[in-house]
């Protein structure tokens, strides 16, 4: 190892930022400033256009006291929460079972898997719309067929269920894309750890639970941080298939930001919205990293 | 030594390409507002006019096609205009005309609803017509008044009426009125809900109701519906801040009319999840025996609908309501939507631009309207009545008889009508009550 880094020529400062710059170069262009220009146009009431008026803080007071934000973020870690049960629960459980010496045919159940999550957020929607369509939808059917019919809801139209209704999709979508990542992590368990265990008389159960687990926590804790970023920017999905809707029963945060700057043509006040987002992702990733963060198994 | 040499030499290749990466950046920022800017091309005598529009080639809109012809036309007679068009749905496109403008960066030519022309002509972002119409009496006479009225901002033409709306007609089923035994459309409110809920007691969806888009309640029920509980007055007040508010009795009552009609079942239970094409499926096979939707919709159903619902279809309106301020024969109409002129055109480019204008919105396009079974903006002179859909003659003769009340969509502020279109959903599924919805149209109204 000592020899091969004597061996290698060290590259010089200049080299190294250049190589670093295109990246950051992009990053500042389509993050940093965006994010500057957002807290900048957060301190004025905006229409768009040229006239701009300057009120400091007010937007900010005004979000706070706002029901409609909370109802929206309120949205928000409801979808996060199911997300977080559903998409990791369901992958970890998919994971394991994949692993299973008995499991045929693996590289096809990961490809179909992970299929939806290669499919755009706008195909889904519209997919899923017409699985819960009143009359024509598959699901309904299918209660029908199964003489269910008591239990067909207007999926999308109440506004009690509406907001489960759209986080189906996302779960469905997502599983995938954990399900590999939780793949890898399990593969990369050294597998004499596992004999050992079945010598000592550990069945299935008790080796996910005592070992798997333990040891891709590291990993769990990404995915979860993963899930809460993801969900908190949640829009695509539910812009198609409800719009926010009915009233606005499943707008998250992202929507009511849309709304307030594209219908409204409130992009002060919108732009308010976006940087209250970004403060309670942050403070969400924060605190989930400081609630998980004692676990840790020493290696 | 040789390794540094390459590495250096990758580098060098990096800056290069970055350089080259952000010049396109800087070019395609510049380029924007040069196609909608004054600078035209200098290396070809082609003149180059971007254009943002409704008229998607799916649409079977009579209107739509009508205009997308003479486009057509005017390709053919102008080859040396290149014109870029990016034709969106109407929904999208309304957002996305916005987003321009918040940008400043407007297409050349493209399709202005009434409720943003105030701001468009605030921001400098459309070029006011009076001269260039002023210079083409015959263009300008042919025009419907109360069209040009609709796009007339601080006495100042903004855009070219597109069409003569009316956005709030009833299509319904006259065989299933029939077969239910209800012989005559009803023209009372009471009479009214009394055939609801015969048609209810029938098995069918008395109203087909396709609001998942947020506008169709309100442009196509409540503009209606709210004229006449409070009379067209009150929404002159409403639009000039003379004094009225939408917490006045009147709207109220025509806000609870509306839940009353969804607490009785007169929609269909998704009415929030489809949109208003599925409204019209539902029609189409005979599910519902009634549908509110502007005119545009004859069009439409005369190239969608199967041919007894053809035949069996005919239009009303609104009834009167017992105590209202309205008057029972007035529907909600207006020209809505213009053609508009990017403020920062000149030359060639604004002649090309004036032309396109004047080729959508004259007498040729109103003639290939009618053929269409579509009302434009001017009066149309000559054109082949046998091609005319039936249920389009009965239109022109209803219409001849109606005034005109506004539309709240085109006439209203944009904050106004979001906290509208959302409540509104809200209502029609009792997640709350008129007085409240009322307080918040008012809240946005004064914000």
């Amino acid at each position: 190892m000592n020899r091969l880094e004597k061996t290698l020529p060290r590259p010089k400062s200049t080299t190294i930022y250049g190589y670093l710059l295109p990246g950051t170069l992009i990053y500042v262009f389509i993050v940093l400033i965006p994010l500057g220009l957002s807290i900048y146009f957060s301190f004025f009431k905006w229409s768009g256009g040229l006239s701009k008026a300057f009120i400091g803080l007010r937007n900010y007071g005004d979000l706070i006291q706002d029901a409609k934000f909370w109802f929206s973020f309120r949205n928000n870690m409801i979808i996060t929460v199911l997300s977080i049960i559903g998409q990791l629960g369901i992958a970890f459980v998919l994971a394991v079972i994949l692993q299973a010496k008995w499991v045929r045919f693996r590289e096809f159940h990961r490809t179909v898997l992970f299929l939806p999550v290669v499919l755009p957020a706008v195909v889904v929607g519209f997919i899923w719309n017409l699985i819960f369509s009143q009359d024509y939808g598959i699901l309904n059917g299918l209660l029908r067929s199964l003489h269910l019919s008591s239990w067909i809801r207007p999926w999308l139209d109440d506004p009690h269920i509406v907001i489960y209704s759209v986080t189906v999709p996302i779960v469905w979508q997502w599983v995938g894309l954990y399900l590999i990542i939780f793949m890898a992590a399990i593969q990369s368990i050294p597998s004499d750890i596992y004999e050992g265990a079945e010598i000592d008389g550990a069945t299935g159960f008790r080796k996910v639970i005592f070992i798997t687990l333990p040891l891709m926590m590291d990993t769990l804790k990404v995915a979860v941080m993963l899930c809460i970023a993801g969900n908190m920017k949640i829009f695509d999905n539910i812009y198609v298939m409800t719009g926010g809707g009915p009233g606005m029963s499943s707008t998250v945060m992202a929507q009511y930001a849309y709304r307030t700057s594209f219908n409204q043509f409130k992009l002060g006040y919108g732009s308010a919205i976006s940087i209250g987002m970004i403060v309670l992702s942050l403070t969400l990733i924060l605190l989930s990293r400081r609630l998980m963060g004692g676990r840790t198994v020493e290696r | 030594m040789r390794k540094a040499k390459a590495s250096k030499l990758a580098l060098g290749a990096l800056i290069i390409a970055m350089a080259a990466l952000s010049a396109c950046g800087k070019e395609e920022n510049a380029g924007a507002p040069q196609t909608g800017g004054s600078s035209a091309a200098s290396s070809a005598p082609k003149i180059k006019l971007s254009m943002a529009d409704r008229l998607l080639e799916t649409s079977t809109d009579g209107a739509v096609v009508a205009r997308r012809k003479m486009l057509e036309e005017f390709k053919a007679e102008h080859p040396n205009v290149e014109i870029t068009q990016e034709s969106l749905q109407d929904s999208t496109y309304k957002t996305k005309i916005k987003t321009l403008a918040a940008g400043n960066d407007m297409p050349d030519v493209f399709e202005l609803i009434g409720s943003d022309a105030q701001m468009f002509l605030d921001n400098k972002l459309v070029l006011p017509l009076d001269d260039i119409m002023n210079q083409d009496p015959e263009w300008k006479n042919g025009f419907i008044p109360s069209t040009l009225n609709d796009f007339t901002v601080n006495g100042k033409l903004v855009g070219a009426p597109m069409q003569m709306l009316s956005t709030s007609l009833i299509f319904y089923n006259k065989a299933i009125f029939d077969k239910v035994g209800i012989t005559k459309f009803p023209s009372t409110w009471k009479e009214f809900t009394d055939a609801v809920e015969t048609l209810k007691a029938n098995g069918y969806t008395p109203i087909a109701l396709g609001n998942k888009e947020k506008w169709v309640a309100e442009s196509c029920i409540l503009s209606e519906l709210g004229d006449r509980y409070t009379g067209t007055d009150w929404f002159n007040s409403i639009k000039n801040r003379q004094g009225a508010k939408f917490t006045d009795a009147p709207f109220v009552g025509a806000l609870k009319a509306l839940q009353d009609l969804s607490k009785m079942g007169a929609f269909n239970s998704d009415m929030n999840s489809i949109d208003n094409n599925q409204q019209r499926t539902l029609y189409y096979n005979e599910k519902a025996a009634m549908f509110f939707e502007g005119d545009w919709a004859i069009s439409s159903l005369n190239s969608e609908a199967p041919q007894n619902i053809k035949d069996n279809t005919h239009l009303a309106i609104l009834p009167s309501v017992e105590g209202g301020a309205g008057k029972a024969n007035v529907v909600s109409g207006g020209a809505a939507w213009s053609y508009a002129i990017n403020a920062n055109l000149t030359g060639d480019k604004l002649q090309a631009a004036v032309d396109l204008v004047k080729k959508l919105t004259g007498v040729e396009e109103a003639n290939m309207a009618a053929e269409n079974n579509a009302v434009a903006a001017t009066v149309p002179t000559d054109y082949d009545k046998s091609k005319v859909a039936p249920l389009f003659n009965e239109y022109l003769a209803m219409f001849k008889d109606l005034e005109i009340s506004p539309i709240y969509d085109a006439q209203l502020t944009p904050a106004v009508i979001d906290t509208m279109n959302n409540g509104l959903q809200d209502l029609l599924i009792g997640g709350t009550t008129p007085e409240q919805l009322a307080k918040d149209i008012q809240d946005a109204y004064e914000s």
